[in-house]
């Protein structure tokens, strides 16, 4: 059964710009000040460039393949077990992506609000709400995601707008922090933020018009990015960076140090988190979808819905391996980098093979003529 | 045969949900809590060791001395006597309940004081910290640890420095408002609106404490009487140590320094030519520019001050200000005694090493060359700022002098 192509260029773009704002927002300014200093927001700009390309090679990718996904096209090009090989990577990646994102979640949640909840509960919660929304079909899948990317960014917007009377243009200067290293590395850390992009390949079999998916990418691409980098700019002029090193989610703490003017809410931290508890969402629920769905291609399967409560216990217990938050934020960083040879890397190999290869042809069609 | 079996499915997974409606782990009802409205923190005496309860660790089986240990005073709310809006014969049962404890820190305290109370200890709507000076002037970077750490407290939350002992200021009862410490939280707040204090919560102190370039500075409280607290000055630190207070007219000058915008602070003003007569010139708005420069490699900062200020009291009949230039003459003056107050608190701050004003934030974001081979540390940055030179120019402009001619 091919789902029907529906997805429209705006739907595409509402959900890469809901999958890849997630739970990074909160650790977001803590990852680039340790890497820039006051260059944070400098690191973040080189993430954001940085996950531009990954994204823009597949879509690039998705457009010369439009009726098929990094899973299907990968075996045309490398040939079948190389590509199923490589498949598999693919896969494991995104369990993994998954299940951390869903333990980063867990969390920031018992920690800062629900002390006495057990983490499981929340991560179990939290799984299971993403494996019963995964078995609808990715029209459903584009409509979840439409529906609350406006719940998603205004809020963030107002905590930004409304931090800004406690900032301190100073912070933000110099410029350039630190060295070019470090702030390279930082900006890989940061780029692996918006590894949910990958989605797009998943997108565009199921898109009206793929030929307009670049378009959408570079919206999605824009407004996230943006976004991001205007939480970075806001947390460091308002906290200083010497401040932002003590604290795990500096995102969160602009929130709570934020106020409504006239006393409306004295602090809009609990806005915030229901807010980001849907984001989180939206991304478990994506990165949760592309595992299932690549499962289910890379076996030639009918359906996927069965897949989607099969792989549940196995991503829960990946989530719970990490012993305490600093290793599972060693593990974040470690995976997300990783990671990136796998979203950005493979992908451009795969996209110079492809060039190469129909221009072969081309040449070779030529030559016979 | 499959419709019932898809029923039972269901019902299965019905009966599988109910567990859950229960409720959540963390749900805690309103009068099960101790609500701590504000915390009070002085030097506990000598024999504190001894008044301790055994809680978190045995007698003498800690690293810290008795010497620094503390005595925390809360005030925690009693359910049902806070009032929620104006109420006629609202009684005369105390809103708050205030209990002392001694501990070594502040969470050994807290847990002290966890084991006198029987509700679950609730730091949410904790409003404000009283230092005493004596805390304050030994350190109050012990503190920020667990107020950071723990996640129920507001990082806009206010923290004071008292003259007097902390505990008194729990005990006080303020008849403006019934409960206590909500009346000095208000306090804070309000004279913030008013331009007589800038923001000073406890996030924005800590960040300015974290900052290198800067040092923090907290509201100074002093109890007049026995009912009233004034705002008595500005404390201001030297890292986490408190090294001195302003009086309260300095404070205008300070804000001046940092550029807040309200102005809230008279200054009596001579009318020049008339050497014995005075008026009382009001700041209302103030824009302040301030430029750091290296003058052969030596730092430097000029602090350019425009003040919008209007004329608020005239005490003598015997002169009259009705011409434009004696309004000119009323600006000079005003400008004078504003650069001098403002030189006046630059210079004593440098004797403490204390830049409250945040002239090492400029140095550091627009010469971070200059800052990484001379300063690094914010040590660094006290010793030279004790020696940095400063010009101070003010301006004034006065827009209007209320509704009487001459």
């Amino acid at each position: 059964m091919e789902d029907l192509r529906e997805i429209t260029t705006l739907q595409a773009t509402t959900i890469l710009i809901s999958t890849i704002i997630g739970v990074g927002v909160l650790p977001l300014p803590l990852f680039a000040v340790r890497a820039g200093e006051t260059g944070a927001p400098l690191v973040t700009l080189f993430g954001i460039g940085i996950a531009a390309i990954g994204l823009f090679i597949i879509t690039k990718l998705g457009i010369r393949h439009p009726s098929k996904t990094i899973i299907t096209y990968s075996e045309e090009i490398l040939g079948k077990w190389l590509g199923k090989v490589c498949s598999i990577f693919v896969i494991i990646f995104f369990t993994i992506l998954t299940a951390l994102a869903a333990r980063e979640f867990g969390t920031v949640v018992t920690t800062s609000v629900l002390i006495e909840t057990p983490l499981d509960v929340t991560v179990i919660v939290m799984l299971v709400l993403a494996a019963i929304s995964a078995r609808n079909n990715i029209n459903v899948f584009a409509y979840i995601h439409n529906f609350y990317v406006p719940i998603i960014l205004a809020p963030v917007l107002i905590v930004v707008a409304v931090s800004l009377k406690n900032a301190n243009i100073l912070y933000l200067r110099p410029l350039i922090g630190s060295d070019f290293k470090e702030m390279f590395f930082g900006a890989l850390t940061v780029a692996a933020l918006f590894q949910g992009s990958f989605i797009m390949t998943l997108i565009i079999p199921a898109m009206k018009q793929p030929k307009k998916a670049m378009k959408a990418s570079i919206w999605a691409i824009l407004i996230s990015g943006g976004l991001y980098l205007l939480l970075v700019i806001a947390t460091v002029a308002v906290f200083g960076t010497e401040e932002i090193k003590q604290l795990f989610w500096p995102t969160l703490e602009l929130a709570r140090t934020t106020s409504l003017p006239g006393n409306i809410l004295q602090r809009l931290d609990i806005v915030f988190l229901s807010v980001w508890v849907t984001a989180v969402f939206t991304t478990i629920f994506a990165s949760y979808y592309l595992t299932i769905y690549s499962i289910k291609q890379f076996f030639r399967l009918q359906d996927h819905k069965m897949l989607s409560y099969f792989i549940l216990p196995f991503v829960y217990i990946l989530a719970m391996l990490p012993e305490d938050i600093f290793q599972m934020y060693e593990i974040i960083r470690y995976v997300g980098r990783i990671g990136l040879s796998i979203t950005i890397l493979y992908p451009l190999f795969l996209l110079i093979l492809d060039v190469l290869k129909s221009k072969r042809r081309k040449h070779s069609e030529s030559k016979q003529v | 045969m499959s419709q019932n079996k898809y029923r039972a499915k269901r019902i299965f997974l019905l009966i599988c949900l109910l567990p859950l409606l229960t409720g959540c782990w963390d749900s805690r009802e309103i009068e099960q809590r101790a609500t701590v409205l504000a915390i009070g923190i002085d030097k506990a005496g000598p024999g504190a060791e001894e008044r301790e309860a055994e809680v978190s660790h045995e007698k003498g089986d800690i690293s810290i001395p008795e010497e620094n240990m503390i005595e925390i005073t809360v005030q925690i709310a009693i359910p049902g006597r806070i009032p929620l809006g104006p109420q006629v014969g609202a009684g005369e049962k105390k809103p708050v309940l205030v209990v002392h404890v001694v501990g070594h820190t502040i969470e050994d305290a807290i847990y002290n004081l966890q084991q006198e109370i029987a509700d679950e200890i609730f730091l949410g709507h904790l409003r404000l910290i009283v230092l005493s000076e004596e805390v304050a002037k030994e350190g109050v970077k012990r503190f920020n640890d667990y107020l950071r750490r723990n996640p129920e407290i507001r990082r806009t939350a206010s923290m004071v420095v008292s003259k007097e002992k902390a505990s008194k200021y729990m005990e006080a009862s303020p008849e403006l408002e019934r409960v206590p410490s909500l009346y000095l939280a208000e306090m804070v707040d309000s004279l913030v609106d008013l331009g007589k204090f800038p923001e000073s919560f406890i996030g924005k102190f800590w960040s300015i404490f974290s900052s290198e370039g800067q040092d923090g500075y907290l509201p100074y409280f002093h109890i007049r009487g026995k009912k009233t607290i004034q705002i008595n000055g500005l404390a201001y630190f030297h890292g986490d140590k408190m090294v001195g207070k302003t009086n309260p007219q300095e404070i205008g000058s300070f804000m001046a320094g940092i550029g807040a915008e309200k102005g809230g602070y008279p200054i009596f003003t001579d009318i020049p030519g008339n050497k014995k007569e005075i008026a009382l010139v009001q700041a209302v708005k103030r824009k302040t520019r301030i430029k750091a420069s290296l003058k052969n490699g030596k730092p430097h900062v000029l602090v350019k001050v425009r003040y919008e200020a209007k004329v608020s009291e005239k005490e003598s009949p015997n002169v009259k200000i009705k011409k434009e230039e004696d309004i000119r003459a009323l600006e000079r003056g005003f400008s004078n005694a504003g650069q001098r107050s403002l030189s006046d608190l630059i210079a004593k701050t440098q004797k403490a090493k204390s830049d409250i004003f945040g002239f090492g934030e400029y140095f550091r974001a627009q010469f971070p060359e200059y800052w990484k081979q001379n300063v690094e540390t914010e040590e660094g940055w006290g010793n030279i700022y004790e020696n940095l030179s400063y010009d101070v120019e003010v301006d004034t402009y006065i827009r209007h002098s209320g509704m009487k001619d001459k």
